[in-house]
């Protein structure tokens, strides 16, 4: 009857979705019909489906509702219904992670699984598995053994992917079962013996060899299943990734036979294994690429895609063994299947000719409207590879993307094109105005405030540079007037930094600014009255200082500063110095020539760094003895500094943490030797002159495998020679106690003394630098009058680039105006670098280099510490 | 009750169906005695220790009988209350040569009837003295005097000696339970 009510609402009601409205306490209401005498299994099976319905759409169920629901669902095994029954699995399932108790339909799970009802027994073994722990599994092991190899294929397959889960917790136990595995490898099904290997892989896989003889065991014997084959390719090409000359390997000879396999399937799986292998050749390439040429003008449209997938991902890397693929590629333009399409096109502007370009940029734009954002993103990704590739072909190319801009899109969309449209501004000056051009086009009509904000941001940093800045003027006030609070506030900023620069809008903006100060937003009101102040007053010192260099502090430190300065009464003045610096290495990790497409994977981990030094903080005040020195704000943390070799007993990496007073030394100690228990581990350093030594702190207990920090702080000698050039020798002291390997329990409570020398500790000038960036330099260096000047004839560079490099890392300091990149083919070169010293001190230095006959450099120091300057002059050379 | 429904009456043609819920300690055999209702080709020939509960069905005269037989491991009680609140009739086995662990299913058989899903109603509740073969077992009278059954007043029950591996005593028992669940059927109407 129920059943039937619900028919006829799903017919005359519009929602499409019969399980639309559900509420869950109704459901719950209705899940009583479990608790019957007799059982109505269709009603029963719509009820479940509401539940798991409910579920899966993220519905929070508490622990009493699941169970209660659990035990009523328990119930309905009386029924003999095959349809319910399965929907009695499925809810088991669901709800095991939330029910309690739920150990109770195990003998019932048994009993299924057992049975003679061979519809129920895969479903059993799977839901049985979900429900055991660890000590059930060992009374159901033998049941579990003999589904393995049961005939059915349905039945082993649900039992081998179920051993596989099952490795994750009680790994010891499937292990066991590995003569069962192998038995159900040779079966005929193709589901099978696919299932199998994987759990037969799983089980090995720590152990190399072990997976070297299955595989080269399993490449003779000719597998049918092209799914196992397609899996054995994966863990082959994984084994040949990790040899040494992976060309010679019997493995790499397997992977190439396998691309004159029979299944399309295999062959596709060899030829995107090769191809992505790590130190491949064109040579070896090139019978893959072929394989998936043929695949591109296959009639299937999946074989179409994944091939033209892959030959996009080659393109980056082998662009050249892609060429021959071109003719085909064309001819997917017009595929019917825009994602090919999309992918076709990327990839033909990756490997095509700068001539080609324009015809592709018409191909693009006649259907550009009609793909989805996603692949309008690959395409825009594609286009600012080229556009780094082909700095010539800038006009076309940001027309197109101007055009783009105008369309309709998502923030990601809209994002990605400005994204190009900055990185292409920041690359080839040709192109700066009409980018800006562009850009303040695109935010006259923006409705993502993000963007705008962003924008707004890069046209106050670029705007006043360019020949006509008061153009842009008329965009930025435009937003003052038309926008919400966010973007209102950014475009005063901008403003401000155009009457910083030129000084002939300035009063035009002051009337602007005046104007902003009536702002309703507070934000506004704040940024516009400090800004009138500040360009009022005159004083140029006061708007570089505020105007022109933006924030040198990273902002998460300078964050935690304030909270806990806040929290202790204190009548000094907050000291900004103290603040860990905002570090700059992402900036630096941009390539300095223009290498497509790597652009995507290679920042993202230096990002981290401010967190980093934050977290350091953190330490230090959990561990007393570093609390009790007061060190005050970190100023910089170096990179890791291995002190041993990669794979000795004890391996120890050290980090140099400098404080204004002291130096922190980090030692990541590791213990790799399992029969050992190491304790009261501290690092002795060999203390040279002026250092003085402050603190140690030792580990108290090193067991194998959980790595642990020691300690050593030492304070700055007061003459800064020798603090910028040490050599610290270090060697390691511990107790070594024996332990069992297992338990790591020692063997007696008696230990003995040992060390290990450790590698020397540097310290050199670079660590008391910390890089930051200018924006405005020569304002800033007008600023400071406090000079030095030396001449240096560098003998260990041979090119301007390399010395350049050279100066960079020896001195710390950071590159502005990116002044680091040299163009090519010029036999003289200047390079503005900028940073600060331990202490809050600010250096400026310009680096003129000549090339005659190996490097000249003229270095000029400015510093606010004429000693500072001294020293950098003096340790240059 | 319809015309019809009355006529089936009559005729012996009117069904019921019921659950039972089948209780007891470990190894008191439960699972055996389920075991002896099924049908030739069904019968399992080896009887594990239960780790939660099964469902059998089985049929006497015009009753359906579907029996939840709940394991009796100790970790395990605390879950049958969860069968309580639906069940028309209770069996509870008892192991007739365990007599040190009388204690422990008296205790078992006290918490049950205080439940609050069984306490008011007038639910059957069938013991089956088991193992009655074993040659230190005891009477029925003993058990019944040893687990005080005679203060059982708001319930009809009843106790007979039974061997769930023979099928001795069984049919009896079973007899008098489906009586007793025409009666209290018929008085809830």
């Amino acid at each position: 009857m129920n059943f039937k009510r619900d028919k006829k609402e799903e017919e005359s009601g519009e929602a499409s979705n019969p399980f639309g409205n559900l509420e869950k306490t109704t459901v719950l209401q209705e899940a009583r019909a479990f608790n019957d005498s007799v059982i109505n299994p269709r009603k029963c099976t719509m009820i479940l489906s509401k539940v798991l319905y409910l579920l899966n759409q993220g519905e929070v169920f508490g622990t009493t509702e699941a169970t209660e629901t659990f035990f009523a669902i328990t119930k309905l095994f009386q029924s003999k219904d095959p349809i319910l029954r399965r929907m009695v699995y499925l809810g088991i399932k669901e709800l095991s992670h939330i029910a309690e108790d739920v150990i109770i339909v195990t003998s019932s799970l048994t009993k299924d699984m057992t049975g003679k009802e061979d519809l129920y027994r895969g479903a059993a073994i799977r839901a049985l598995c979900t429900i055991t722990d660890a000590s059930m599994l060992q009374a159901l092991e033998r049941y579990l053994k003999q589904a393995i190899v049961d005939k059915l294929p349905h039945v082993s397959s649900a039992a081998l992917v179920r051993s596989y889960h099952l490795t994750s917790g009680s790994g010891e136990l499937i292990k066991r079962w590995v003569s069962e595995v192998q038995e159900a490898l040779n079966s005929d099904n193709v589901m099978v013996q696919y299932h199998a290997l994987g759990v037969l892989y799983h089980i090995r896989k720590a152990d190399r060899l072990a997976v070297t003889k299955l595989v080269s065991r399993l490449t003779k014997s000719h597998m049918k299943s092209p799914f196992a084959v397609s899996l054995l390719i994966r863990i082959a090409a994984k084994l040949v990734d990790e040899e040494e000359k992976p060309l010679d390997s019997p493995f790499f000879d397997f992977l190439e036979s396998c691309l004159r396999h029979k299944s399309e399937l295999v062959i596709f799986e060899a030829a995107h294994a090769i191809i992505n292998l790590k130190n491949v050749t064109a040579r070896e390439i090139n019978p893959a690429v072929s394989v998936l040429q043929l695949f591109c003008s296959s009639p299937k449209p999946a074989l179409r895609f994944a091939a033209v997938r892959t030959l996009n991902k080659v393109a980056i890397s082998h662009p050249t063994s892609v060429t021959n693929c071109n003719v085909d590629l064309e001819n997917l333009i017009t595929d019917s299947n825009r994602s090919i399409a999309t992918l076709a096109i990327t990839t033909l502007l990756k490997t095509g000719a700068e001539s080609s370009i324009d015809r592709l940029m018409k191909q693009i734009a006649s259907f550009v409207s009609e793909i989805s954002d996603e692949f309008k993103v690959v395409v825009v990704q594609a286009i600012k590879s080229l556009c780094l590739k082909f700095p010539r072909k800038h006009a076309t190319l940001m027309s197109f993307l101007s055009a783009l801009l105008r369309d309709e899109g998502g923030l990601d969309y809209k994002a990605a094109i400005a994204d190009t449209i900055i990185t292409i501004i920041e690359e080839n000056p040709e192109a700066k105005e009409t980018g800006l051009a562009h850009l303040s086009e695109f935010i006259e009509d923006c409705e993502h405030t993000v963007l705008a904000v962003r924008i707004l941001n890069l046209l106050g940093k670029e705007g006043p540079k360019t020949k006509q800045p008061s153009k842009y003027i008329r965009y930025i006030y435009n937003r003052v007037i038309l926008e919400q609070a966010p973007v209102r506030a950014a475009a005063v900023s901008a403003l401000a930094q155009f009457a910083a620069h030129c000084p002939n809008l300035l009063p035009n903006i002051l009337v602007l600014l005046m104007r902003c100060q009536m702002d309703s937003d507070d934000e506004v009101r704040d940024r516009a009255t400090l800004y009138f102040q500040l360009l009022s007053s005159g004083d140029r010192a006061l708007t570089n200082q505020f105007i022109l260099n933006n924030l040198q502090q990273s902002v998460l430190a300078l964050e935690k500063a304030l909270g806990s300065y806040l929290q202790g009464p204190t009548d000094a003045p907050f000291d900004i110095k103290t603040v860990a610096l905002a570090s700059v290495t992402s900036d630096e990790l941009k390539p300095t020539v223009a290498t497509p497409g790597i652009l995507k994977t290679k920042p993202a981990e230096p990002k981290k760094a401010p967190v980093k030094e934050v977290s350091f903080l953190d330490e230090v005040s959990n561990i007393p003895d570093l609390a009790r020195l007061q060190l005050g704000g970190l100023f910089k943390t170096c990179t890791k500094q291995p002190l041993t070799e990669s794979e000795t007993e004890y391996v120890v990496t050290s980090t140099k943490h400098v404080f204004s007073q002291h130096l922190v030394l980090q030692f990541h100690v590791q213990n790799t030797l399992p029969d050992q228990l190491l304790e009261n581990v501290k690092v002795q350093l060999d203390v040279p002159d002026g250092f003085r030594q402050v603190a140690v702190v030792a580990i108290p207990k090193l067991p194998y495998g959980t790595p642990a920090n020691a300690y050593c702080v030492l304070a700055w000698p007061e003459d800064l020679e020798v603090a910028s050039g040490a050599t610290i020798g270090a060697t390691l002291k511990f107790i070594v106690k024996d332990c069992d390997p297992d338990t790591g329990v020692p063997d007696s409570d008696e230990g003995y003394d040992d060390e290990y020398v450790l590698e020397d500790v540097d310290v050199n000038l670079s660590d008391h630098i910390f890089g930051v960036t200018r924006s405005n330099f020569a304002a800033a260096w007008e600023e400071i009058t406090t000079e030095r000047e030396e001449t240096y004839a560098l003998s260990n560079a041979n090119t301007i680039p390399e010395a350049v490099k050279n100066i960079v890392d020896f001195l710390g300091l950071h590159p502005c105006d990116r002044s680091d990149r040299v163009p090519e083919g010029k036999s003289s070169h200047a390079v503005a670098l900028a940073g600060v010293f331990r202490g809050g001190i600010e250096i400026l230095a310009r680096a003129k280099l000549v090339l005659s006959d190996g490097v000249n450099l003229q270095l000029t120091v400015r510093a606010q510490d004429e000693l500072v300057a001294e020293l950098i002059t003096a340790s240059v050379g | 009750m319809g015309i019809f429904d009355k006529l089936a009456g009559l005729l012996g043609l009117r069904r019921r169906e019921v659950n039972v819920l089948v209780v007891g300690l470990d190894n008191s055999g439960k699972s055996t005695l389920l075991n002896h209702f099924k049908s030739e080709e069904s019968k399992s020939s080896e009887i594990v220790p239960t780790i939660g509960f099964n469902v059998e069905k089985f049929q006497n005269k015009n009753v359906g009988f579907t029996a939840f037989d709940m394991s009796g491991q100790g970790r395990y009680r605390s879950l049958w209350e969860h069968y309580y609140r639906d069940c028309q009739g209770i069996i509870f086995v008892i192991d007739s040569s365990d007599k040190l662990r009388f204690v422990v299913a008296k205790d078992e058989l006290d918490t049950l009837l205080q439940h609050p899903d069984i306490a008011n109603r007038r639910i059957p509740v069938l013991f089956f003295a088991n193992k009655m073969d074993v040659k230190e077992a005891m009477s029925a009278v003993k058990i019944s005097a040893a687990l005080g059954l005679d203060r059982i007043s708001n319930k009809p029950w009843h106790i007979c000696a039974s061997n769930a591996i023979t099928g001795e005593g069984l049919q009896e028992g079973v007899e008098w339970l489906t009586g007793q669940i025409w009666e209290y059927v018929d008085r809830r109407r």
